[in-house]
């Protein structure tokens, strides 16, 4: 059950286009918003990790040692590359099951899906990031709602996607910086030349007229249609607000970037020659990611990172990582049953250890930016381990503060039994201040209860 | 209708005539039925809608976000218009219209010298482009909210301008992004509307918004009767753009569109991304001509024995380049259909191995319709057999054969997978792996009868024979025109074929004919 604070703050930002904003609200009702001020968590990032994790070299050593030889969670602790320690910024969360896609036949690379939305592939229920953003408010008052970002992949198929709008269909992703650059501060790049800003008025008063136009004409397709089609009319409802907000323009608080430089990364593409440009892209999206949260140009996002294969940054792991990496990696795992190639693991550490410096990365950015304290943010793969293509004893990385709601320095450990990832997503909510005890959707109802002692 | 061209003589072995149909309106709905649906249209059929509204200069497809797929397919009811999609929309639009030329055919004569004030040439322009965007004509209403827009966009500037602005209107309307499926919105079991008809119609055959002729048929009603509708598809599938559909709809289907998105090991193939071209261009010159010669044959595309092979593919067949557009035999080679063809083989197969379980899943799933559990639905956890150098492929997935709880499934997938073992993981054919001889004997179980094989092309060749596979051929059909799984619609569609022709039950076309003409095409649930 939901139960909802009042709505602390005015709006911000110049909506003027009261007009069409109306007849939207008449038509598709809006949520009160949840940012309440005694819910100080402001920001939300979700980070997709590919291929798994070696628990062998993810586990902290006693005392919360994460630096050791060979450990993927070292770069939380190197002040050297990322300016100073995380350690005391991060919990690793060990036991959590993807068990909503346990119960749905949505396992292996397809449990990407379950990571942010609690439910399996019949799941209605948008993600948590979608939640806040759109269902929760979130994302209201700022130029866009979200941002969903990826790097080599922009495939909304259930192995490549972690954001899924309301009604269950899974949400594109931006995997060129120049096009995210574009995204989220194109509309505030101003030309003072007074033939452009005659141009732009134009534009913005012929936009308006559109979006006028267009929600008139997708209300009333809305009300011929069946229930079971309205989820995605409300979508559209939803981006024509957003288009909205563009149109008629808002004010930033800060100097607007410059935009990435484009010959740094020729191909975006997986398979399609961007692997050599993956982790410029990666550091593009992360950066181009912070800078739209600190201007306020929105507060939810999502990153769907890339694996290793074919980018020969690192010439101890073979050319094609999903498969002589992943597939090979070898370990007894917590039930201590199965084969141990020690050899096996660590390799398969050093993509996590790569990964994980994605994140240190943007725990950086974010420490730069004043946010950290005020983001939640959730890090997770969609196996434990790889080999097995097990969504079970899924290890997950915490960061932030949480605004106060995340105890950093820890290891959590909830047990070998395993526990309902939907917990974690309960817990998200209430670090918004969202007075919720369930989150996502299953056949069996008794996995979606529950939160995580995290404070 | 007009017969002419190669594709009208595979067509005419499909229709009992090739002149007017009787019109035989179906008054009562079958049981089962499909929902009632609201479809964005793929950015296929947003482009192809875009050129036919404004000319074949305008490119969307490239400025959107990727289509998701729905039961393998493009054109499902899943697709979504999401934040990003329609800002990716609204850009495209306003630059496309930026270098509208009002001179083209699409427009009328008067637009390219209208003048600001010339109301009748904008009522007619306006009609003309919503008939196109609506696939339907536009009500009094519509035209002069369009009008609206027309008079805002050439304010202060001129006619062509305001027609710039009825154009970004009509292609971020609802009414342009979604194809209905809602019928009149009576009580009860519906037919779709004349206008849905002949949208649906000309969509599913053509993937085009329907033409003036198709558009004055749907007007005069004649759409409601089956035969009627048979006969305009008929018409439709002679179109090049039908053609490009199958093309798209075979690659689909056979999960061939996965080509794209595959990268394989520098020892085993080292130009894959030329290669993958050229083995992408050998499918969709081989649909063509299957589709053109032979009414989309199943049993052509499985076991024709031939192929069209582009030069650049033709060294890494291991045969001389023969000139373009020429059939070759490639069935000494191993070679019959498009299973052994270098796209099916690369697309199933791992980047540096062959994968009998990618390959034997596939035939088993996409041919044959059956479901297979997942693994770690059977709460068995998968292991990947090591790397051996010294053993081959087939030795290394054993344990499929030996252990009880993989057995089960494993049978039937590795049964089929390893007939294809002869290729490797790009599809050049192999003798040996491992320094050991390749052994590609295999079993299906098929039409109830459990069939030892020696290799893929006896299983293409069994395959192109059975009742089952056509059955599956049906299904997908109806997947594809649904945008979605029904089994019951799917079943009920299967069993009215059993009185049909072979020439009917076994070529796509005449599948799509059979579906397009059927009530399953033009009734809906109630709400």
């Amino acid at each position: 059950m939901i139960r909802r604070r009042p709505l602390p703050i005015s709006r911000r930002a110049a909506l003027t286009a009261l007009g069409a904003g109306a007849t939207l609200a008449a038509l598709f009702p809006r949520v009160d918003s949840l940012r309440a001020a005694s819910a100080p968590a402001k920001y939300f990032i979700g980070v997709y990790m590919p291929h798994g994790m070696a628990r062998e070299f993810w586990v902290p050593k006693p005392g919360f040692q994460i630096a050791y030889e060979g450990s993927s969670l070292a770069p939380f602790d190197d002040a050297a590359a990322y300016g100073r320690s995380f350690r005391d910024q991060i919990v690793a969360l060990e036991g959590l099951d993807l068990t909503a896609g346990l119960r749905a036949s949505t396992v292996g690379h397809d449990a990407s899906r379950v990571i942010l939305t609690g439910s399996g592939t019949n799941g209605q229920n948008a993600s948590i990031d979608q939640f806040l953003a759109v269902e929760q408010g979130l994302g209201r008052e700022t130029p866009l709602s979200s941002l969903v970002l990826g790097v080599g992949s922009a495939e909304p198929a259930l192995q490549w996607c972690i954001s899924y709008a309301k009604g269950g269909t899974a949400l594109p992703k931006i995997i060129s910086p120049l096009a995210s650059f574009r995204r989220a501060f194109g509309q505030f790049l101003v030309d003072p030349d007074p033939a452009a800003v005659a141009r732009a008025a134009r534009e913005q008063r012929l936009g308006k007229s559109l979006l006028d136009y267009w929600t008139a004409d997708l209300a009333e397709l809305r009300r011929r249609s069946p229930q079971a089609e309205r989820d995605k009319l409300d979508q559209h409802a939803t981006a024509l607000r957003e288009l909205e907000k563009r149109v008629v323009g808002q004010s930033v608080t800060c100097a607007v970037p410059a935009p990435p430089d484009a010959e740094q990364f020729p191909a975006v593409g997986s398979y399609q020659g961007g692997e050599p440009y993956f982790d410029v892209i990666s550091n593009l999206q992360i950066d181009l990611m912070v800078q739209a949260l600190a201007c306020g140009i929105t507060h939810v996002s999502t990153l769907f990172l890339a694996d290793l294969s074919r980018t020969h940054f690192d010439a101890a792991l073979p050319e094609d990582v999903h498969t002589d990496v992943a597939h090979r990696y070898a370990s007894p795992g917590r039930s201590g049953t199965g084969s141990s190639d020690p050899a096996s693991q660590a390799q398969l550490a050093r993509q996590n250890h790569y990964t994980y410096s994605k994140i240190a990365r943007i725990l950086q950015r974010l420490a730069e930016a004043g946010l950290l304290e005020e983001t939640v943010l959730v890090a997770m793969s969609d196996m434990g381990d790889p080999a097995r293509h097990s969504s079970r004893q899924v290890p997950t990385l915490l960061a932030g503060g949480w605004g106060g709601a995340l105890r950093g320095g820890r290891h959590i450990d909830l047990g070998a039994e395993g526990t309902p990832s939907n917990r974690l997503l309960v817990s998200v909510q209430q670090a918004f201040g969202i007075e919720s005890d369930s989150y996502g959707q299953s056949v069996d109802p008794s996995i979606l209860s529950g939160s995580l002692a995290l404070a | 209708m007009t017969c002419s061209k190669v594709v009208c003589s595979s067509l005419l072995a499909l229709s009992l005539s090739c002149g007017p149909a009787a019109p035989t309106t179906s008054t009562a709905p079958p049981p089962d039925n499909l929902e009632p649906a609201v479809r964005r249209l793929s950015t296929a059929e947003l482009e192809a809608s875009a050129q036919t509204l404004i000319g074949s200069d305008a490119t969307l497809a490239a400025a959107l976000p990727p289509d998701a797929r729905q039961s393998d397919y493009s054109r499902n009811v899943a697709q979504t218009v999401d934040s990003l999609m329609l800002g990716d929309l609204f850009d495209a639009a306003r630059s496309a219209t930026e270098t509208l030329d009002l001179s083209q055919a699409q427009f009328p004569s008067c637009a390219g010298t209208a003048l600001h004030a010339d109301r009748e040439c904008a009522a007619t322009t306006v009609t003309a482009l919503a008939r196109s965007a609506f696939r339907r004509t536009p009500s009094a209403l519509e035209v002069e909210q369009l009008l609206g827009l027309l008079t805002l966009g050439a304010e202060g500037v001129d006619f062509k301008n305001g027609i710039a602005l009825v154009v970004r209107g009509l292609l971020g309307s609802p009414k342009f992004l979604y194809a209905t499926t809602l019928g009149e919105g009576a009580p009860g079991p519906t037919r779709l509307s004349d206008d849905e008809l002949g949208s649906e119609l000309s969509l599913l055959i053509s993937g085009q918004p329907p033409d003036e002729a198709l558009l004055l048929a749907a007007s005069r009603g004649e759409l409601a009767s089956g035969s009627a509708r048979e006969e305009q598809a008929l018409r439709l599938l002679q179109l090049p753009q039908s053609r490009d559909l199958y093309r798209r709809f075979v690659q689909e289907w056979l999960g061939l569109i996965g080509l794209n998105g595959l990268a394989k090991s520098s020892q085993v193939i080292t130009d894959f991304p030329t290669l993958r071209e050229a083995m992408v261009n050998e499918t969709n010159q081989f649909v063509d001509d299957v589709f053109s010669r032979q009414a989309g044959s199943v049993a052509a595309l499985l076991a024709g024995n031939y192929s069209l092979v582009p030069d650049a593919l033709a060294g890494f067949y291991g045969i001389q380049p023969t000139t373009l557009g020429t059939r070759v035999s490639l069935s000494s080679l191993g070679r019959v259909g498009i299973l052994q063809q270098a796209s099916f083989l690369a697309t199933f197969a791992h980047e540096s191995e062959s994968a009998p379980v990618l390959r034997g899943k596939a035939v088993l799933t996409r041919l044959l319709c059956l479901d297979f559990p997942k693994p770690t639905d059977l709460g068995i956890d998968i292991v990947f057999p090591a790397a051996d150098p010294d053993a081959t492929t087939r030795e290394r997935f054993a344990r499929h054969a030996t252990d009880a709880a993989c057995r089960g499934c494993h049978a039937t997938l590795d049964g089929v997978g390893f007939l294809f073992e002869n290729f490797d993981a790009a599809g050049h054919l192999r003798a040996g792996e491992s320094g050991r001889a390749i052994d590609t004997s295999g079993s299906v179980q098929l039409d109830g009868k459990q069939l030892a094989l020696a290799d893929s092309a006896a299983l293409s060749n069994a395959l192109a024979n059975s009742e089952q596979v056509r059955q599956c051929a049906a299904r997908q059909v109806v997947r594809f025109a649904a945008g979605k799984t029904d089994v019951a619609v799917e079943q009920a569609f299967v069993d009215s074929l059993k009185t049909k022709s072979a020439q009917r039950r076994g070529t796509f076309l005449g599948l799509f004919l059979e579906f397009v003409k059927s009530d399953w095409f033009a009734w809906r649930k109630p709400q």
